[in-house]
C-alpha cells in the first residue's frame, strides 16, 4: 500500500513539474514580435488554383503565394508555405505550426470570434454546382429546397447551403463535395466560384456545370492572424503599400482576378 | 497529367507511407515488449499505470493521438517543438504510431507469453536455468510462433493506418493522391495508389507466411 502511494505521487511530482517547466517558456513577446524576431511568415495553404498552387517547372505560384512573398519582402523577413488540411487551420494557427491562414480564407462573423483577421483584399462568391444534365431543374434557389446538397464542414459554403435546403452533408474538403455530386449521392455542391471556375467542366468533373441561375451572396477573403494578433494591423499597411503602388493590381490581373480586387 | 507523372508523385509519397510503416515496427516490437513486462508485473502501482495506459491509447483514436503528440506542445505551453526539427510532421507521427502499436502488440504478447504452462517454468528451475535463460531460450521461441496469425493481422493493418498521417499533413501516397485530385479534378490516382497498398501487403503476406513455415519445426 505504501509503494502504491508513493508511486502515485511520484508520478503526480514528474507531471507537474514537465507542466511547470514547459509554462515557464511561455514568451511574452506579442505576436508581431514573434513573427518578426525568427524572420519568417508561415503561412498555412492548400494547394489550389489560382491561389496557391505548383507550375509544370514545380515552383510554388498563384496569387496568394506572390501576395504573401510581396508583404513579407516589406517587412524585411522571408514568406514561408506550409501545406496543411484544411479542417486543422485553426488548430495548426493556434499551436503555432502556422503564422497565418492566407489561402482564399473566407470571412465570417463566427470566425472572427477566434480569428483576427487583415483587411479584405477579394471579393468571393459561392455557386451551386450541379450536375450539367440537370440544369433545367435548378433555376433558381426555390428548386434547391428538399435536394441533397453537400458543402465543406466549416465552411462559408455550407452555411450559404443551409439557407437553400435542409438536408446537407458536410464533407472534408470542397473537392469531395465535387465528388459526391459526380457520383450522383448528392444534388448539388456550394462551393467558392473560384475554384469552380478552375475545376468544373474539366476533367472528371467534366459532366458538371455551374447553376447561373442561382445567386448565392457574395463574401470577402482575408488573411487570418492568431486572435489578437498584432501581426494583422501591420499586414494592413503593407497591403495599403501595395494597393497604392499598383502591385497587388498587376498580380490580380496576372492570376486572373483582378475584376474580385478589393481596392 | 500522363500516368507516369503520377505514378512518380505517388511513388514520392509511398517511400514515405514505407519508412514510417518500418520504423514503426523497428520501435514498437521492442517497445511492446517492454510495455508488456509492465502489464504483467507484480509490482501492482506500475501494474495498473501500465494497463491504464494502454486503455486509453486503444480506447481513443489514433487521429486523436496524431493531434496530441503535434499540436498540443504548441497549444498548451507556446512551444511548438515539432517545428524546429527537421521532419518534425513525420517524426511526430512516428511517436504516435510506435506508442499507438506497441500498445496493441503488448497484448499480443502478454496474451503469447502467458499462454505458456507452468510446467516449463518449473521445468527450468529444475534444470537450474536463471530466470532470463528461462524467458530468451524456453519461453520467447514458442512465443514468436504463437502470435505470428495475430501480429501479422496488426502488421496488415499498420501498413493502411500509415495514411491517417495526412491529418497532420504528413504528404503520404493517399495526401499525394487526393493533391492531385483538387489540383487536376482527377480521381482514378486515388484508387490506384489503393492498389500499391494492396501489391504491398500481398508481399506481407507472402513473407508472412513463409515465417510461419519455418517455424513449423516448434511442435508445441
Amino acid at each position: 500500500m505504501k509503494r502504491k502511494i508513493l508511486a502515485i505521487v511520484l508520478v503526480l511530482v514528474l507531471v507537474l513539474s514537465c507542466v511547470a517547466a514547459f509554462t515557464a517558456c511561455k514568451s511574452k513577446k506579442t505576436d508581431a514580435e514573434y513573427i518578426l524576431d525568427k524572420g519568417t511568415l508561415i503561412c498555412g495553404i492548400t494547394l489550389y488554383e489560382p491561389m496557391n498552387y505548383f507550375n509544370n517547372d514545380g515552383d510554388l505560384i498563384g496569387f496568394d503565394t506572390e501576395f504573401a512573398e510581396a508583404v513579407a519582402e516589406k517587412l524585411g523577413i522571408e514568406a514561408k508555405f506550409q501545406v496543411i488540411k484544411w479542417s486543422s487551420k485553426e488548430i495548426e494557427l493556434n499551436s503555432k505550426y502556422i503564422d497565418c491562414i492566407w489561402n482564399g480564407f473566407t470571412v465570417t462573423e463566427k470566425r472572427k470570434e477566434n480569428i483576427t483577421f487583415t483587411q479584405s483584399y477579394l471579393n468571393n462568391t459561392q455557386c451551386v454546382v450541379i450536375k450539367a444534365s440537370n440544369a433545367a431543374l435548378f433555376a433558381n434557389e426555390e428548386a434547391c429546397a428538399g435536394k441533397r446538397a453537400v458543402a465543406e464542414a466549416g465552411s462559408a459554403g455550407e452555411t450559404a447551403a443551409n439557407e437553400l435546403t435542409t438536408n446537407v452533408t458536410p464533407k472534408g474538403a470542397q473537392v469531395d463535395a465535387l465528388t459526391e455530386v459526380k457520383s450522383g449521392t448528392a444534388d448539388f455542391a456550394v462551393v467558392d466560384v473560384v475554384l469552380a471556375n478552375s475545376m468544373v467542366g474539366q476533367g472528371d468533373y467534366a459532366d458538371l456545370a455551374i447553376a447561373t441561375g442561382i445567386q448565392l451572396e457574395s463574401e470577402e477573403y482575408a488573411i487570418g492572424f492568431r486572435k489578437g494578433s498584432d501581426m494583422a494591423e501591420k499586414v494592413n499597411a503593407v497591403i495599403a503599400d501595395l494597393l497604392a503602388d499598383g502591385t497587388l493590381q498587376t498580380l490580380a490581373e496576372k492570376y486572373g482576378v483582378a475584376g474580385q480586387l478589393i481596392k | 497529367m500522363s500516368f507516369s507523372e503520377v505514378t512518380l508523385q505517388l511513388l514520392n509519397g509511398f517511400g514515405t507511407t514505407c519508412l514510417l510503416f518500418i520504423l514503426t515496427l523497428v520501435f514498437a516490437i521492442p517497445l511492446g515488449l517492454i510495455i508488456s513486462f509492465g502489464s504483467m508485473t507484480k509490482f501492482k502501482p506500475l501494474r495498473y499505470l501500465t494497463r491504464g495506459f494502454v486503455w486509453i491509447i486503444r480506447g481513443t483514436p489514433l487521429m486523436l493521438q496524431l493531434f496530441v503528440v503535434f499540436y498540443v506542445p504548441g497549444m498548451l505551453f507556446d512551444t511548438p517543438i515539432f517545428a524546429t526539427i527537421e521532419n518534425g510532421r513525420f517524426v511526430a507521427a512516428l511517436i504516435a504510431f510506435v506508442i499507438n502499436y506497441a500498445c496493441y502488440f503488448s497484448e499480443i504478447y502478454r496474451g503469447g507469453i502467458e499462454s505458456i504452462s507452468k510446467g516449463q517454468y518449473e521445468a527450468c528451475a529444475v534444470l537450474g536455468m536463471t530466470k532470463g535463460q528461462t524467458f530468451f531460450h524456453v519461453v520467447l521461441p514458442q512465443v514468436v510462433k504463437r502470435i505470428i496469425p495475430p501480429m501479422s493481422n496488426e502488421i496488415i493493418t499498420l501498413v493502411k493506418d500509415t495514411s491517417l498521417a495526412r491529418v497532420i499533413s504528413v504528404i503520404d501516397i493517399v495526401f499525394a493522391a487526393e493533391t492531385i485530385l483538387s489540383l487536376r479534378a482527377l480521381m482514378w490516382p486515388l484508387f490506384y495508389a489503393g492498389a500499391f497498398y494492396l501489391v504491398f501487403n500481398g508481399l506481407l503476406t507472402l513473407l508472412f507466411g513463409f515465417v510461419e513455415k519455418k517455424m513449423d519445426y516448434y511442435k508445441v
